[in-house]
């Protein structure tokens, strides 16, 4: 047993925190801070250039692929030291689940077209699962993919695609069996975003962010970009999902400094309640922590986090808005001051993470089906 | 980074568990709650030809030197099979302190006879102001001549009925600014003529004492540590002690878990075994969650403790933590078992009243709570 980080993974830490140092300038954190309402903005994509030139970008990916070769935990240590900074949207979908999944299972010819890309930070994907009728029930999805000679042709709709407005590349799950049992008619492919056919409507969510409805009306898909075989689609998706689901938590222990900081400050530390708040929070984030590393460090030994991974991120998004909560009431009046307004504090952080905890515990993965994921993998409990 | 055992800790685990359950069935368990003495001197006497009390004490004292985290390891088997008897107020609470702060003369005479399981201890630490702050410490020690002489009432005090000597915490000095200051550590005899004891009735059917000083003579000889510096010794036994009963919260927490998932796989109702309803499905995965953060937090405590390294905030968060998490643990368990979990013949209830010793001990989770704040520096 050991929670310590080796000497190689402190000085890759140093190394991180004085890239950091350098290149993270308010004007990128503003932009983060808009998250999915801009996408990315132009310092985000100067600075997801700069990653891309240090290998930073998609770290795991093998050296001659633009990575670094990186073990899990050190990417793990990279993006808490991102998310810490304020430096990194909280879902970067290309180097989560694009890479790693076309690493398992795409063609070469399609590595070649994209993995270097996504390395340099060049090019950004949002994920096309969700329908109106296939939230939870993802392999519910229907949206049609038709085979022709040397394409396929899609028809249909999406719902809550997020970064489909501002991404270079739709990750959908298509539908292009429906005479076979749900989860066994499903194929992935990478489409153009620029494709004819394709159109948005935005949907604007609490917490400030942008999802959108996809309507896909005719859209010609060449057959290369069929990742893997075809209507072997869900269960890529699933096994990408048990493997790269982590929840870095980085920025929510950065917030609960913040919160900390503002507390020392005003004098509200003398106040037993708001200690008591405040230990209850550190307890969780240190143990979600722990939980993060777990993950990673089975990654790293080629287990498949079946029930380890949804706990993670059942655990971590209650903490996130555990917090949320108490920073409000730990902020009182002026906890329902949004960013921006004038007299907010903490530059309404904790009005926000009270929002979007709220979200994070509904989105990727409800915490409800985390919990049937625990209940049935890691408990062997029966089936309903 | 490592969050595994390893594998002499792993064969340590499995030896031990292997041990308990043909040694200290839940029959043993039950019966000791009713009996006098509280536990079996047979099983104990088997625990230390395995060199379990030794198992932390160093080998020129009779112990195997083994670290506090394989100590940990051991203490949570002790957790799962609810083990009655002094180990812990021997083990932890008073060898920790003579194996770090005891003369050399101290050491060799009382370690080698904890080693072999020879000698009982126990701690005096908590009195009717129910706390463990020094400020809580009103047992006054006189000085007359070669000796102190004891007075007060110490209450909480665990096995004081069969404890061979005990520490006994008191306060030598009255005025001194700070409470922390004008302490004393005594090593009292339990057989000292002026202490009786009253057995209190507790909800975990442990032993534990109100105990009587009345004019306790103590040689100034029997001082551990120095006059009116006694409280950082019990600061830092406080900090193994509190580990231990997290590694003991540990081992009840996962067979209080093994046990529902056991019994939702197997009782029927509505024609459905009950664990494939969602609501006991999401019972028994937030029981796992708990579980998996008591075993994170204890496993960090004790491994810090074990390391030498500063570990304040890092016991006072798992102590916090698994107060409240074996509590949760322990009531969805009861929940899933529906009736048959309130019975006294089901293992169910056992686990649930021993938790509460458990968390009461060397601090609640408010308690605990409050040293984290302190060590966040508000």
């Amino acid at each position: 047993m050991d929670f310590n980080f080796t000497p190689e993974q402190e000085k890759f830490r140093q190394e991180v925190r004085e890239f950091l140092d350098r290149e993270v300038t308010e004007e990128l954190v503003q932009e983060a801070e808009k998250g999915t309402l801009i996408g990315s903005g132009p310092a985000i994509k100067a600075f997801n250039k700069k990653l891309g030139e240090k290998k930073w970008f998609c770290p795991v990916l093998p050296k001659e692929y633009g990575g670094m070769g990186a073990s899990h935990v050190e990417n793990l240590i990279l993006t808490d030291e991102l998310l810490y900074y304020r430096a990194l949207p909280l879902m970067n979908v290309a180097s989560q689940c694009v890479a790693p999944s076309l690493m398992m299972y795409g063609s070469e010819e399609l590595k070649q077209e994209f993995i270097p890309r996504i390395a340099r930070g060049e090019i950004e994907f949002a994920l096309g699962y969700t329908e109106p009728d296939a939230g939870s029930d993802l392999a519910n999805l229907s949206i049609k993919a038709e085979e022709k000679d040397d394409y396929f042709v899609i028809n249909g709709g999406k719902l809550f695609n997020t970064n489909c407005h501002y991404a270079d590349y739709h990750w959908l799950g298509a539908r292009t069996d429906f005479n076979v049992p749900k989860h066994k008619g499903i194929s992935l492919f990478i489409v153009d975003m620029k494709a004819p056919g394709i159109s948005l409507s935005p949907l604007y969510t609490m917490d400030y962010e942008r999802t959108n409805e996809v309507f896909y009306d005719e859209v010609k898909v060449p057959k290369k970009y069929l990742v893997g075989e075809k209507n072997k689609g869900f269960y890529y998706i699933v096994t990408a999902l048990a493997f790269e689901r982590n929840f870095p938590i980085g920025m929510m222990r950065r917030d609960f400094e913040d919160l900390v900081d503002y507390v020392k400050e005003t004098g509200k530390g003398k106040d037993p309640l708001v200690r008591q708040k405040l230990a209850q929070l550190k307890i969780e984030l240190e143990i979600a922590w722990i939980h993060t590393y777990r993950v990673a460090l089975m990654a790293e030994q080629r287990k498949v986090p079946e029930w380890e991974a949804p706990m993670v991120k059942m655990f971590a998004t209650e903490f996130m808005w555990h917090m949320g909560r108490a920073g409000l009431e730990i902020l009182g009046l002026y906890g329902q001051l949004v960013r921006g307004s004038k007299w907010a504090l903490l530059n309404g952080e904790f009005e926000f993470l009270y929002k979007h905890g709220r979200r994070r515990m509904i989105t990727a993965g409800s915490n409800e089906i985390c919990r049937n994921t625990i209940a049935l993998r890691g408990l062997n409990l029966p089936r309903g | 980074m490592d969050l595994s055992l390893s594998e002499e800790q792993e064969m340590l685990r499995d030896i031990a568990r292997d041990f308990l359950r043909r040694e200290c069935t839940k029959d043993m368990v039950r019966e000791m709650e009713e009996d006098e003495i509280g536990y079996s001197s047979d099983l104990w006497k088997k625990m230390a030809d395995l060199g379990w009390m030794g198992l932390a004490i160093p080998q020129e004292y009779g112990g195997m030197e083994s670290s506090f985290l394989d100590l940990a390891v051991l203490l949570e088997e002790f957790g799962r099979a609810l083990v009655p008897g002094p180990f812990i107020p021997t083990v932890v609470y008073c060898a920790v302190p003579i194996v770090k702060r005891g003369t050399k003369e101290q050491r060799e005479t009382y370690l080698p006879r904890i080693a072999a399981g020879e000698l009982v201890m126990t701690l005096a630490l908590t009195e009717s102001s129910a706390t463990f702050e020094p400020w809580g410490v009103n047992v006054k020690a006189v000085s007359d001549g070669e000796d102190y002489v004891i007075n007060g009432v110490k209450l909480f005090v665990p096995d004081a009925h069969v404890a061979d000597l005990m520490i006994c915490v008191a306060r030598t000095q009255e005025d001194s600014k700070d409470e922390k200051e004008g302490i004393t550590l005594f090593l009292v005899s339990g057989k000292a003529p002026g202490i009786s004891y009253t057995p209190l009735k507790t909800i975990a059917s442990d032993r534990q004492f109100e105990v009587v000083f009345e004019n306790v003579r103590v040689p100034k000889s029997n001082i551990l540590g120095e006059v009116d510096k006694g409280w950082p010794i019990i600061e830092e036994l406080m900090q193994y002690a509190a580990v231990a009963q997290c590694a003991l919260m540990l081992g009840g927490a996962r067979a209080v878990l093994e046990m529902t998932v056991d019994y939702a796989k197997e009782r029927v109702q509505f024609g459905r075994l009950i664990g494939s309803y969602q609501a006991i499905q999401h019972k028994c995965a937030n029981m796992l969650t708990d579980l998996e953060g008591i075993r994170f937090a204890t496993n960090m405590a004790a491994w810090k403790l074990s390391e030498g390294l500063p570990a304040k905030m890092e016991i006072s968060m798992a102590k916090a933590w698994c107060n409240e998490a074996y509590q949760r643990v322990c009531t969805e368990g009861h929940q899933v078992h529906g009736g048959v979990g309130l019975i006294s013949i089901h293992d169910m209830q056992l686990y649930f009243r021993r938790a509460k010793a458990a968390e009461l001990a060397m601090g609640d989770a408010d308690f605990h709570r409050e040293k984290v704040a302190q060590e966040l520096g508000l």
